[in-house]
């Protein structure tokens, strides 16, 4: 069993599907986003960065990669709040916090896509939320709350999986440190930030790299909800890189999708980077 | 006291969050498109069950995209669970530098984006363009990273004792791994399929770009063709019908498995 060659054909199918479906593509992707590639034209050649030119002639890569950023910001920021607030408040296995567990995981079992539609409904001008409210304002159809509301519904969807991440992290901190914490005087506020908020550290940076990387490839609930509007304000990335798609414009849409790429990056290196660091030190 | 306040902030936050949301879909499902209009939380003044579902099920093209949902989720459930633990068991193990090298690269494809546009293109110039059997392998491709990654971790912190004796005992290769490694790494496949099946099943940005045609319209795409069908305004009593039907197969699974997957979840398969 220690012999080199002998473990390589365990491996072998996860390498050749993952070289084939996602590396292949992947470095392809650098090519198609710097070649002019349209329906019009179906030979791809190389033209720089005329892709990009064009975007931003169009007005549409800067606003793109804002509404990207801050829905990625926005989803976090959302996610992230509810879920260790509940997982704070269930963190305990017991009968009654497994109902509650239970219930707030149901909403991760929806499509985004499907809980577009229904916070559609929820939030339409003449709406549950609004009636509830007693006031009557298209939540989506302003540019001032468009954006926020579907990352709330994006935060919405995943909240329920983020929470049980982090009651795993809560779970993994050892009773006695929290005990000597009280022992010692301190109360719950100190007692979070000196000794929960550190040892939970990994859980969150997960946590927080996860939702952001994944907001930033934002689509599914954008259609169900604005389709990019009111004008531009939830038009994210890969909105564009689709409607770029559509109309036949296949390199743009390439370098969009490139460009979700580079963000990803910027965000997930120094996330990791700072993960790393925190392990060796604490 | 605080046991009280604490659960009765819980329930208050449980209605807005999950229980009207839930409500809302349902009651307006049960309404004739006039009343659903409304989007209102009252019960329907007249009742058109039968009506709404049959038309869900008859044009919302249901039936097909059950079937296409099948069709391709449980291959490709199947096989990153299955080609995930095989490879996480050589990464694990091996100490090549070219397998680790692989390894690296699987880390990589959790974290970055697929790339789309190229999948379409790559598959046009297999021929695989817009059928199942391509996207079963795309979604393959892009999903065996994140379970190789909890699986190796998993085949890691294990010592290796067990296969050795067991091979000392005669057992060849593939019999070590049903019998040994499988069974070790069942928690975390189970946790990794669970995330998976979720995933997949609800897939709509995949699918929009890779399967053509109605006849290989997974549910998602299917709610989508069927919402965006009417131009102005949703007929929200069928969008919740549908809406209704597609989160349905997933909440049966997740009711019969509820116990295995919280427990799963939070007692930390995830740890490693």
């Amino acid at each position: 069993m220690r012999n080199r060659a002998a473990w390589l054909p365990w491996a072998l199918p996860a390498i050749v599907l993952v070289t084939v479906f996602f590396v292949a593509p992947f470095l392809l992707n650098v090519r198609f986003a710097f070649s002019s590639w349209t329906s019009f034209r179906s030979e791809i050649t190389w033209n720089g960065l005329e892709n990009v030119r064009t975007l931003i002639d169009q007005d549409l890569l800067a606003n793109a990669v804002t509404v990207t950023v801050l829905y990625a910001i926005l989803c976090m920021a959302i996610q992230n709040t509810v879920s260790l607030s509940l997982a704070l408040a269930l963190q305990r296995t017991s009968g009654i916090n497994t109902v509650f567990r239970s219930a707030f995981f149901l909403p991760t079992l929806i499509s985004p896509l499907a809980a577009g539609y229904i916070w559609r409904g929820l939030l339409a001008p003449d709406g549950a939320v609004n009636s509830f409210l007693g006031i009557e304002w298209a939540w989506l159809g302003e540019p001032s709350t468009a954006l926020v509301v579907v990352a709330f519904i994006d935060a919405w969807k995943w909240s329920g999986l983020i929470t049980l991440v982090y009651i795993a992290g809560l779970n993994s901190i050892p009773k006695s440190l929290l005990e000597s914490a009280t022992v010692d005087g301190a109360g719950p506020w100190t007692r979070f930030r000196r000794v929960l908020f550190p040892m939970l550290a990994p859980a969150l940076t997960f946590n927080v790299a996860v939702t952001l990387v994944g907001a930033l490839s934002a689509y599914d609930v954008i259609a169900a909800t604005t389709g990019g509007g009111p004008g531009d304000h939830t038009r994210a990335l890969n909105v564009v890189m689709r409607q770029q798609w559509g109309q036949g414009f296949f390199g743009s849409a390439s370098a969009l999708g490139f460009t979700v790429t580079l963000l990803v990056i910027a965000t997930a290196v120094p996330l990791v980077w700072w993960l790393r660091r925190r392990e060796v030190t604490g | 006291m605080r046991a009280v306040l604490k659960y009765t902030a819980l329930t208050l936050f449980a209605i807005p969050w999950v229980l009207v949301p839930v409500w809302l879909v349902v009651v307006n499902s049960f309404k004739p498109a006039g009343e659903a209009a409304e989007l209102g939380l009252g019960l329907p003044r007249t009742w058109a069950i039968a009506e709404n579902y049959g038309i869900v099920l008859d044009r919302g093209g249901y039936l097909t995209g059950l079937l296409n949902s099948l069709k391709v989720t449980v291959p490709i459930v199947v096989a990153v669970v299955f080609l995930g633990a095989a490879a996480a068991w050589a990464f694990g193990r091996s100490r090549s530098r070219w397998l680790q090298a692989a390894y690296f690269v699987m880390g990589l494809s959790i974290l970055l984006p697929p790339s789309i546009i190229p999948t379409v293109y790559l598959l046009r110039a297999l021929s695989l363009d817009g059928g199942s059997l391509g996207y079963v392998l795309t979604m393959t491709g892009c999903r065996l990273g994140i379970v190789i990654f909890l699986a190796t971790g998993f085949v890691r912190a294990f010592p290796r004792d067990l296969e050795d004796a067991a091979a000392i005992d005669g057992a060849s290769r593939p019999q070590v791994f049903v019998r040994i490694l499988l069974p070790l790494l069942r928690p975390v496949l189970f946790v990794g399929g669970v995330i998976l099946i979720i995933n997949v099943w609800n897939d709509f940005f995949f699918a929009l770009f890779l399967l053509q045609g109605s006849a290989n319209a997974t549910l998602p795409l299917s709610l989508f063709q069927f919402a965006s069908g009417t131009l102005q305004s949703l007929n929200w009593n069928l969008v919740f019908a549908h809406v209704l039907l597609t989160t349905l197969p997933l909440v049966a699974v997740y009711v019969i498995a509820q116990k295995r997957v919280l427990a799963g979840l939070t007692e930390g398969a995830l740890k490693g």
